[in-house]
């Protein structure tokens, strides 16, 4: 048992099952390589939460291709007896803690990522300060787009170390923020009603959704923030820049003015 | 508020009754006829940028349509101001059973389901049909919606709001501007408030979702009409088909000659085999009789495919020849308008707008979506092909059309937009 059994259990190896094995894992990774490419495709002609499902489905089916291809595999290569199953898992597991470690780490996140479900596709999420879109997770990282068309990989195992915010959490409702700094001295109450105004007649604002006015004192002057949330994820930035220029104009209009940028600089 | 129904009326200009809004529930539908939209509009969805996309609406079937004549006297048009007496009625049932809100009662319907028309007619409402009231005045909108607070509280001041008054349509007051909301922010207010004489305001479905929004802490209790069922539906088209009951009606399948109407039995015990197109159509329509009637205008036929017409033989020997007999094709082979999927999102914005506003001219159109009105020209014209949008007249506004308007919710609704409750 000096080589815990692997010998043994390699030892009805032949050519005709690698070509066998080796066939099953071609069509698995083919399949792989369609539901990867496809489903995101189609998934971006939906809208709403269809998009999201699809999206989400991705690497769910990864998961099940890759159990099943094991599972088709190991039999074909192997007799599946429990000696050779703790042999091979045994020098697996072995290979994995000493070479592959931080790549199981991940891994082993991957798999509880699926189950807890911190980040699906089409999630906008924000980790280590890198915002983005969740474009895909896959076995190792997952990956996300900043506005920017930046792709960011981010390994699964930031999960068991990571703070990760997530902005719409799996479904299609996502708050935006367009913040006015104003000088003091107005009536706060109008502005607050002007602002709310401003989210309720911009087009692409989700009214049934609730829209809010916030507002804070600091030594600069008036700090307003309005929230609401658009009808379209990725349309978020385009939103915020409506609610800001509106807001812009709509204040311009009663007198109200912005902080000057070097007061706004002691932030 | 009391619960309770307003008392039906039996009269077919009015199939159903009012109800408040907050007990409206959809039609019954089959899970089969569901499973078939959602996976027809998915797949209009992913089709989107692959197949070429079609320009008007075409039939899938080769049948004759019915004449223009024809299909005026087998489904008319309701009559609106029998229909206006009739909404009357139920209005003063709905305040003498308290589920009318003070005297000012709103009646939010969606679009197409004959609110508008008919609460234009209130004010030739013979004085018998009037009660204690007086006569009706209509409050018409003024020309330039973009006012102040101010400008508001002065327009509404000039409006004689003591004696009784009728809005046949409160989204002709506003426009989604940060100038175009003083007008209905005040009469709001001025109904909240109290005092006012006897009111009845008719409103969208989609202009009260948005308003229900924008006031949420009042509460109006309005009324809407009750939706129409599959049996409402058949009584309805047989009244009028069969010319207020003078005419025997038949009307079948196209595809298996399956019964739609008469929708009672035979007797003798001779038993029809009925189709469930009436159902499929209140589901589609979601019991809105407007858009019901558009949608069996459109799938009448002169004569059925040649399968559906040899079944059953000797089926009318019997009858005489005061039998009106046409024919109806399945949902399937119909192919009613559809959306044009596209990336960007600027349809959604001006379907929407359009729903919100129940019509806008082009110029309306642009300042409320912030589309430029070369760019907005591109896509009325693509909607105008597709038949989802027509003009009231030219160079008039624009306005959803009935046949589109179950594909254009269904669009807005999977794409994120505010969709109404009806």
């Amino acid at each position: 048992m000096s080589d815990l059994g692997i010998k043994e259990a390699f030892s009805a190896i032949t050519s005709v099952a690698l070509l066998e094995a080796l066939v099953v894992v071609l069509i698995g990774t083919a399949l792989t390589i369609v539901i990867q490419k496809l489903l995101p495709k189609i998934a971006g002609k939906l809208g709403g939460k269809p998009r999201f499902y699809v999206l989400a489905s991705v690497p769910l089916l990864r998961l099940v291709i890759i159990v099943v291809t094991i599972i088709v595999v190991v039999p074909i290569l192997v007799d599946p007896s429990f000696e050779n199953m703790i042999a091979i898992f045994g020098a697996l597991a072995l290979a994995l803690g000493f070479a592959f470690k931080d790549y199981a780490n991940s891994l082993i996140a991957g798999v509880v990522t699926l189950y807890e479900m911190p980040y699906r596709p089409g999630d906008w999420i924000e980790v280590d300060g890198q915002y983005g879109e969740v474009r895909s997770i896959g076995t190792r990282a997952a990956e996300i787009v900043t506005p920017d068309d930046t792709v960011v990989v981010i390994p699964h195992s930031k999960l068991w170390n990571s703070l990760i915010a997530n902005g719409n959490d799996g479904t299609d409702n996502l708050m935006c923020v367009a913040e006015f700094n104003l000088e003091p001295h107005h009536d706060v109450s109008r502005v607050m009603s002007l602002l709310r105004d401003v989210a309720f007649t911009c087009p692409q604002t989700r009214t049934f959704r609730p829209v809010l006015v916030v507002v804070s004192n600091n030594p600069w002057g008036m700090c307003y923030r309005l929230k609401a949330y658009p009808v379209e994820l990725k349309d978020q930035f385009h939103f915020i820049s409506e609610l800001t220029a509106r807001g812009a104009s709509a204040l311009s209009v009663e007198g109200i003015r912005f902080v000057s940028a070097p007061v706004a600089g002691i932030r | 508020m009391t619960e309770e129904p307003v008392e039906k009326t039996d009269c077919p200009c009015l199939p159903g009754a009012l109800i408040p809004f907050d007990q409206w529930k959809a039609p019954e539908t089959s899970v089969r006829r569901s499973l078939k939209d959602a996976f027809r509009h998915a797949l209009a969805q992913i089709r989107a940028g692959v197949a070429p996309e079609a320009g008007a609406f075409e039939s899938l079937d080769s049948l004759p349509e019915l004449s223009r004549s024809k299909l005026q006297t087998l489904a008319p048009q309701p009559d609106y101001p029998k229909l206006a007496g009739a909404l009357l009625r139920s209005l003063e049932d709905a305040r003498s059973d308290g589920n009318a809100y003070q005297n000012v009662t709103f009646l939010v319907a969606a679009p197409f389901s004959g609110i508008r028309s008919a609460l234009g007619f209130f004010p030739e409402l013979e004085p018998a049909k009037i009660g204690v009231h007086g006569p009706w005045s209509v409050i018409v909108p003024p020309e330039n919606l973009l006012v102040d607070d101010q400008g508001a509280r002065e327009w509404w001041g000039r409006q004689d709001l003591s004696t009784p008054w009728v809005i046949p349509e409160l989204a002709d007051f506003w426009l989604r501007h940060l100038s175009g909301l003083a007008l209905i922010r005040e009469l709001l207010r001025r109904v909240a408030a109290g005092g006012l004489g006897p009111g009845v305001i008719g409103c969208s479905s989609w202009c009260w979702q948005f308003w229900s929004a924008y006031f949420q802490d009042v509460h109006f209790a309005p009324l809407t009409p009750e939706p129409l069922d599959a049996a409402g539906i058949g009584a309805w088209f047989e009244f009028h088909a069969s010319q207020a009951g003078q005419r025997t009606v038949i009307v079948r399948m196209t595809d298996d000659g399956h019964y739609v109407l008469p929708m009672a039995e035979q007797g003798e015990g001779k038993k029809r085999k009925h189709s469930r197109y009436l159902r499929d159509l209140a589901s589609a329509a979601r019991g809105n009789p407007g858009v019901a009637l558009a949608i069996w205008q459109r799938s009448l036929r002169a004569r059925p495919e040649e399968e559906a017409q040899s079944e059953d033989p000797g089926q009318g020997v019997a009858e005489s020849t005061k039998v009106t007999r046409f024919w109806v094709v399945p949902f399937d082979q119909l192919g009613l308008p559809i959306v044009p999927q596209t990336q960007g999102d600027n349809i959604g914005l001006v379907l929407h707008a359009l729903l919100l506003h129940d019509g806008l001219n082009a110029s309306s159109l642009a300042l409320v979506t912030g589309i430029p009105e070369g760019e907005l020209s591109f896509i009325l014209a693509r909607l105008a092909r597709s038949e989802l949008i027509e003009q009231q007249a030219a160079g008039e506004g624009w306005m959803v059309t009935a046949l589109g308007y179950p594909s254009i919710r269904r669009h807005l609704d999977s794409w994120g937009f505010p969709v109404d409750m009806l």
